[in-house]
């Protein structure tokens, strides 16, 4: 997920941590200093115009030149190199070429290469702390000039499928790809995202070490920093964890007379919340899951969520043909997920109404195709209940990069569980 | 020397005289030999006899607009020739030599029904008197009035029936009221038009005729909606759309030339099929642009009807299956390219 731009509520947060800095005062600026000339701005260029597409920063770990940075920093690369390429800015203003040498994008990360030969640089290894613990982050917030930013270590998220460090402080657009560190120089995390009022996010130091292990390693493969292989990683990454789901038992729901899936594995979120107005004349219970693990594609592209969601109506005031009125609208509600032409095909979708083992449904599927990232597929399943006159369900499954064998495996299955109380 | 008439009334029509012995009078006014229905005329305005050496003179008998003739009135009693063309009112007279030379007839390629009467007059034949009377009392103003209240009570109905909110009646309400100012707007510009070409404004005929295809309409798209709930694979829905969205425009379209213009009925239809046709290729080509460009919003047959689960007719899941199947195919096709 990349940095939301929240551009005044994050000059008043900067602020606030320069207090706390001035308290500190000593520790945090020699913190600055020791370290500041191991982080660079990174940016990714377009060729033609010479103008920035996008920014971030990065950082030394090796003596070679080689920095780890975000995978959404330098996304634009991959997708397209003949039309862009990324260069460095070091602490002295010094332009020089990266190159991308490996990507992680299940969990947005890149290392890079460059001629830069560093005074010094980051270790990348295992570091034990407790939550609590002082941490600086570092990185070109707006492009504003290197910053350093404290916070605190809270500990890893618990309901993701991918980890990440929840740390307390203001991370803002352009640290992507910065270093967290302690006071001592240890690398915690990868500065990657934020949720805003300091709530921002890390992927842990272990990731990047591995990925850098295997650039570095003498299996290292050209291909492994092709488009092709952001295909692989995301086909591998949702078959781990597709192929098994709404098989067996699983977890059910019950909204008045119909029994649902839900919170099909432990990293699904479930809510579920009621309209009852006593201006309408109708009642609505929704209850909905998700994986909060989207990876970064490119642009506003994302993919790799899978999303469960119920809504139940009813009525005792709405005459029959009203009431499919309104049923017919809600079931028409579009919620698929958005996307952009330069990276899926529109949507094609086909109507039937089914019967499972227990009930009639009216069902739909829309799917589209990833256009650069070999067979990965959007598939929606909208299914609408029939058979009954004052009561409707109305259950969506989205399924967003996966291949179309988990599309077609997971909609039947989806399908056949869907029942009676 | 035979001389004939021919009588180009306002709306363009045209009908042929012979002119014989006997004086002819032309007029409003139904005493006439020859009456026009032409509000320009008077009631009794000329009239056509032989003059003693036995040729045709024509006679103002005092009209208020007179004889005109190549932009001039014309005085009292003029001669007059093959050829001559003389303005009564907005009618034309036209003076034709009997033995003027005609085409031969045009070779009729509709083969003639097996028994003497025309296809039409044998269907109109066929239908049963009480159809016929329903037809002739539409037709009058009190029926093309009826026609229009039902038209906004269905528009009300339909309007209710498909609100979910409290205040559904108010709705309904505004709905019909909504419907009755478009529709008088539209009967208002037919009738206009009327009133240039053939001199009437009929503006309860236009109202009549814009409400009847609005009925038939809203009837039609009910039906299509069940169509494609009952059958949604079958593409049953899209065609039975374009065939009846053509239907009604052209029904829609002839209705007001039957009031608006002095055209044949089968020139009627003709028109409004033309006219149809262009509006629904011109819709069709924009929905194909449409379909090829990019759009991240799907489209989807998304009705759903109150029917007992026994009557819907249903696919199982594995055959469910086969429709991923095939829209995998057309994604897979649309990435290739």
């Amino acid at each position: 997920m990349p940095f939301p731009r929240t551009l005044i509520l994050a000059a008043s947060l900067v602020f606030t941590g320069d207090l706390v800095a001035q308290q500190r005062g000593v520790t945090t600026s020699e913190v600055f200093s020791r370290y500041a000339d191991r982080v660079v701005k990174i940016q990714v260029v377009e060729t033609g115009s010479a103008a920035k597409a996008t920014i971030g920063s990065g950082f030394f770990v090796s003596g070679s030149g080689h920095l780890v940075t975000n995978y959404h920093v330098i996304s634009k690369l991959i997708h397209d190199p003949d039309r862009y390429r990324a260069e460095l800015i070091d602490v002295a203003g010094a332009v020089q070429p990266v190159a991308v040498l490996g990507v992680d994008v299940v969990h947005d990360l890149a290392v890079l290469g460059s001629e830069v030969r560093p005074a010094s640089y980051f270790s990348l290894g295992p570091v034990g702390i407790a939550q609590g613990h002082r941490l600086y982050s570092l990185g070109h917030p707006e492009d504003l000039g290197l910053s350093i930013v404290e916070g605190t270590y809270n500990g890893h998220l618990q309901h993701t499928r991918h980890p990440r460090i929840h740390f307390t402080g203001s991370l803002n657009p352009g640290m992507s790809g910065g270093p967290t560190i302690t006071q001592e120089g240890r690398v915690i995390g990868i500065n990657v995202a934020t949720a805003g009022n300091q709530l921002s996010f890390l992927v842990p130091v272990d990731r990047a070490a591995g990925l850098l292990g295997r650039v570095l390693g003498p299996a290292d493969d050209p291909a492994a920093r092709t488009l092709a292989e952001v295909g692989r990683q995301l086909r591998d990454h949702q078959d781990a964890y597709l192929r098994d789901m709404f098989a067996g038992e699983t977890k059910t729901v019950e909204l008045g007379p119909y029994r649902l899936i839900t919170e099909p594995a432990p990293f699904f979120r479930c809510w579920a919340d009621a309209t009852r107005r006593q201006e309408l004349p109708y009642e609505k219970v929704r209850h909905h899951c998700s994986t909060d693990d989207q990876l970064f594609i490119a642009g506003d592209q994302s993919t790799g969520v899978v999303d469960l969601d119920h809504e139940m109506i009813s009525t005792r005031k709405l005459n029959r043909a009203q009431f499919f009125s309104l049923y017919t609208s809600v079931f028409a509600v579009d919620n698929t997920p958005g996307g952009e032409e330069e990276h899926v095909t529109s949507w094609r979708c086909g109507t039937r109404n089914v019967r499972n083992a227990s009930l009639p449904m009216r069902a739909v599927l829309c799917l589209r195709r990833y256009r650069k990232l070999g067979e990965l597929y959007d598939g929606v399943l909208k299914v609408a209940v029939l058979g009954r006159g004052d009561s409707g369900l109305v259950s969506t499954l989205t399924l967003s990069g996966v291949t179309f064998e988990n599309v077609d495996r997971l909609a039947r299955r989806y399908l056949e569980r869907i029942s009676w109380r | 020397m035979a001389m004939i008439l021919e009588v180009v009334h306002p709306g363009g029509t045209r009908t042929l005289h012979r002119l014989g012995e006997h004086p002819l009078t032309i007029g409003r006014g139904l005493s006439n030999d020859l009456i026009l229905d032409d509000p320009y005329a008077d009631a009794r305005h000329a009239r056509i006899e032989l003059d003693e050496s036995g040729a045709p003179v024509i006679e103002d008998l005092g009209s208020v607009n007179g004889l005109i003739a190549r932009d001039a009135r014309l005085p009292g009693r003029v001669a007059l020739q093959p050829g001559a063309e003389i303005r009564v009112g907005r009618t034309l007279l036209r003076f034709r030599d009997a033995d003027e030379p005609i085409p031969p007839a045009l070779v009729d390629t509709i083969a003639p029904p097996a028994h003497g009467p025309s296809a039409r007059s044998a269907s109109r034949s066929r239908r049963p008197r009480w159809a016929r009377r329903v037809v002739r009392w539409g037709r009058t103003p009190t029926g093309r009035l009826l026609t229009a209240a039902a038209a906004a009570s269905a528009v009300a109905l339909y309007s209710w029936l498909g609100s979910a909110e409290r205040s559904s009646a108010s709705s309904a309400l505004f709905a019909a009221l909504g419907f009755a100012l478009i529709i008088a707007l539209w009967g208002g510009i037919w009738a206009v038009a009327s009133r240039v070409t053939v001199q009437r404004f009929h503006f309860v005929g236009h109202l009549g005729v814009a409400s009847l295809v609005t009925l038939q309409g809203l009837a039609w798209g009910i039906g299509i909606e069940w169509v494609s709930f009952f059958l949604p694979d079958a593409g049953l829905s899209d065609f039975l759309s374009i065939a009846i969205g053509l239907l009604l425009l052209s029904t829609l379209v002839a209705g007001h030339l039957s009031l608006a213009s002095g055209l044949s009925r089968q020139r009627q239809w003709r028109a409004g099929f033309i006219v149809a046709g262009t509006a629904l290729l011109i819709g069709g080509l924009a929905t194909l642009v449409e379909e090829e460009s990019f759009s991240d919003v799907p489209t989807f047959s998304g009705v759903v009807k109150p029917v007992a689960g026994e009557w819907v007719p249903t696919a199982t899941v594995e055959e469910f299956g086969g429709v991923m199947a095939a829209l995998k195919k057309q994604v897979d096709e649309m990435a290739r390219q």
